[in-house]
């Protein structure tokens, strides 16, 4: 008469655990899911994590013109500094290592590149145009100097932008978890566009099981990973992409040359925030044969899959 | 490869310490401020752990004739320990009472029983990366009857986790001392093996087929019952195959479940059971399910003719008149109510409504006269999660 607990596998997962909420946000899907918490604090749980990605999004969007990034990009090439913030000073600070550490390959400057390419059109752009906007990318000419107190930043050339796009998602992802850690919440995650943070592991302790998407079918996925805590983040050349005569062009572009990657289909990098886990797959896609070595070096672990789709993995 | 001084910490992150576990860059995001609070920088997040009270009662009734009534109280427990430990228990105690259990139309050679009954087990579960394994012992204890068994079983998951093997081995074996002394220190063991699969066949559909054998010897026979002498060897195998299937515009999960069992004794049994898991609103999940079980009867079962005496039966012929060995049919319908009450505080009632009739049997034949039976069980549960 004792009760039956082996009714159910203990891997099943139950579609019930925890409370979720989803929305759309820096555009694509977000969901954030939280479990272990009273239920009557879960709904305002949830909106603080949601307006705390939402607070990120208009803050560094740049579709909006009263946004950070706006305004420092419409003063390019005018000589006027532009102080920012503090959250926006340790943002520029983490830019301006991640350019280093990737030799120039992570570089904010280089969304521009986004005006050659229309992945709709179908056609590709003319070496001139690429040549025309490579030359005004450039992070070591942007004006932020290190180890002052008052945080100014100037473009030196009209036509210069800033992208947060490079790692906003993971960011926020981040900040909304760390909402929720503040507020007391232990199990959960945060995945905006499949740029997920971990809260802390299910209420049986387990991992959350999370997959990784096949770069070229969309309904499978490659492999999965069960995460108690930490990020996991995933660039792919399949978000973005078009096929002219037979090849497909990214949206990963080499801010070099202004042409797409093609080494990696994609790469998912697992690290203890989806801030890192993100810019380290970025620059893994474009380090080419070398991201195996520099993901190892930056002791993460990751999952790869090659040009011909084969799986490189270590760590996980 | 000489590119992979890119990932060494040679530029800005002169600071960075070299025999860091952490790379350069993880220490960059580290550093900013909000994503990673103090209080959870730690190592070992706060693990839960688990402890589970439940209490059951139990009574069981034929027409005119109240039967065996159980109140279980029960604790369970799961403790996580390190990362890749847990460790949990359970135990029981029944207080039964009522009448010895009453075979067909044999007026009364029902005596009053009055037992009690200890059972515990403890298990221990390792978590490895993609797997999983479990040890286990239990024991359960009354005046008449000792049992106990080792189980061990192992999960193992595919990279994709899309599909998950499962094996289990169980031993165990029984002591059996009636009280009227039919027989003396008597023994049953058992061996039993399952294996099965696990396969995710889309986000929201949950597939499970597996198969179990088992081997058993000893005593089987019911002590208390008249004529009663069953086979010294059982085996048994079994087949089930379960769905869950989560329907995204409810919230809800449906599960289903076939099972079909067939052993040496001649019994072949099918069940079908169907649950529907709605949460409704915040906290609260309501669970009906619907149960359907039918068997054809054992072998050497014998329906005893209602009022005339029991057929002449060779001394040492294997017979049973247990009317859980005849054909029958049964439907139990049950409604499960959690509630989760706060983010530590959970509470369950479970009710099930049991009838057994030999009308309701789908295969086997036999036993028309066979008198109705039916149980309820109401169980209470509440956890505390911390």
């Amino acid at each position: 008469m004792a009760p039956d607990r082996s009714a159910e596998p203990k891997f099943l997962a139950d579609g019930c655990e925890g409370r979720t909420i989803r929305f759309g946000a820096m555009a694509c899907e977000a969901e954030i899911r939280i479990a272990g918490v009273d239920p009557t604090r879960a709904s305002g749980l949830l909106d603080a994590a949601a307006t705390e990605v939402r607070r990120i999004e208009a803050k560094y969007s740049r579709y909006r013109s009263d946004s950070v990034v706006s305004r420092i990009n419409t003063a390019a090439g005018s000589g006027a500094e532009i102080e920012v913030d503090t959250e926006t000073a340790d943002l520029l600070d983490f830019a301006a290592r991640l350019h280093a550490q990737s030799e120039g390959l992570f570089d904010i400057t280089s969304g521009i590149l986004r005006k050659a390419w229309d992945f709709r059109s179908n056609e590709l752009p003319t070496q001139a145009t690429l040549d025309g906007l490579c030359r005004r990318i450039g992070w070591s000419r942007v004006h932020w100097p290190a180890g002052v107190t008052s945080r100014r930043i100037a473009l030196p050339e009209i036509g210069m932008e800033l992208d947060f796009g490079g790692f906003g998602k993971e960011y926020a992802a981040d900040r909304a978890a760390g909402v929720l850690l503040a507020a007391g919440v232990r199990s959960g995650y945060v995945n905006l566009g499949g740029d997920i943070r971990v809260i802390g592991p299910r209420l049986d302790s387990h991992g959350w099981s999370l997959g990784i998407q096949h770069p070229r079918d969309i309904a499978a996925t490659i492999a999965g990973v069960e995460l108690r805590g930490g990020g996991l983040a995933t660039s792919g050349d399949y978000e973005r992409y078009m096929e002219v005569a037979g090849r497909r062009y990214s949206h990963i572009l080499d801010p070099r040359s202004g042409w797409p990657v093609d080494h990696w289909q994609s790469v998912s990098v697992v690290a203890p925030l989806c801030l890192a886990a993100g810019a380290l797959s970025t620059i893994a896609m474009l380090t080419g044969t070398r991201a195996p070595a520099f993901l190892e070096a930056q002791r993460v672990a990751f999952i790869a899959v090659d040009a011909a789709g084969r799986v490189h993995r270590a760590g996980c | 490869m000489a590119a992979t001084d890119a990932g060494t910490n040679r530029t800005a992150a002169g600071k960075v310490n070299d025999n860091s576990v952490c790379g350069s860059i993880v220490l960059a995001a580290l550093a900013l401020p909000g994503l990673l609070p103090r209080s959870a920088v730690a190592d070992n997040a706060p693990e839960h752990a688990l402890i589970e009270v439940k209490t059951e009662h139990y009574q069981d009734s034929q027409p005119g004739f109240q039967r065996i009534k159980i109140d279980e109280p029960g604790i369970y427990a799961l403790i996580p320990i390190g990362q890749h430990w847990s460790l949990s228990g359970a135990a029981v105690y029944d207080a039964v009472s009522g009448a010895s259990p009453r075979y067909y139309t044999t007026k009364s050679g029902a005596s009053s029983v009055h037992d009690k009954r200890y059972s515990g087990d403890v298990e221990a579960t390792y978590y490895a990366a993609r797997s999983s394994y479990g040890l286990s012992y239990a024991h359960s204890e009354e005046n008449d009857y000792d049992a106990n068994s080792v189980s061990a079983d192992a999960i193992f998951s595919t990279p994709d986790n899309n599909t998950a093997f499962n094996v289990g081995l169980s031993a165990g074996r029984d002591a059996i001392n009636p009280t009227n002394r039919i027989v003396v220190n008597e023994h049953r063991t058992t061996y039993a093996g399952i294996v099965g699969v696990t396969q995710a066949l889309s986000a929201v559909d949950l597939v499970q087929f597996q198969v179990g054998y088992s081997t058993g010897h000893g005593y089987f026979s019911d002590a208390y019952k008249l004529f009663d002498n069953r086979p010294r060897r059982r085996n048994s195998e079994t087949a089930s195959l379960r769905w869950n299937h989560h329907i995204a515009t409810f919230g809800a999960t449906l599960r289903a479940n076939y099972r079909f069992y067939q052993d040496t004794y001649g019994i072949n049994s099918h069940t079908i059971e169907v649950q529907w898991v709605q949460p409704v609103g915040q906290s609260w999940v309501l669970t009906p399910g619907l149960r359907y079980f039918t068997q054809n009867a054992a072998k050497f079962y014998v329906d005893p003719p209602p009022r005339a005496p029991f057929p002449n039966l060779p001394d040492g012929s294997t017979s049973s008149l247990d009317q859980r060995l005849s054909a029958f049919g049964a439907y139990a319908v049950s409604q499960k109510v959690e509630w989760h009450i706060t983010q530590h505080w959970s509470t369950d009632l479970k009710g099930e409504i049991y009838e057994q009739k030999s009308s309701y049997r789908f295969i086997g034949q036999g036993s028309p006269g066979l008198a109705r039976f039916q149980y309820y069980q109401v169980q209470f549960g509440l956890t505390y999660r911390y």
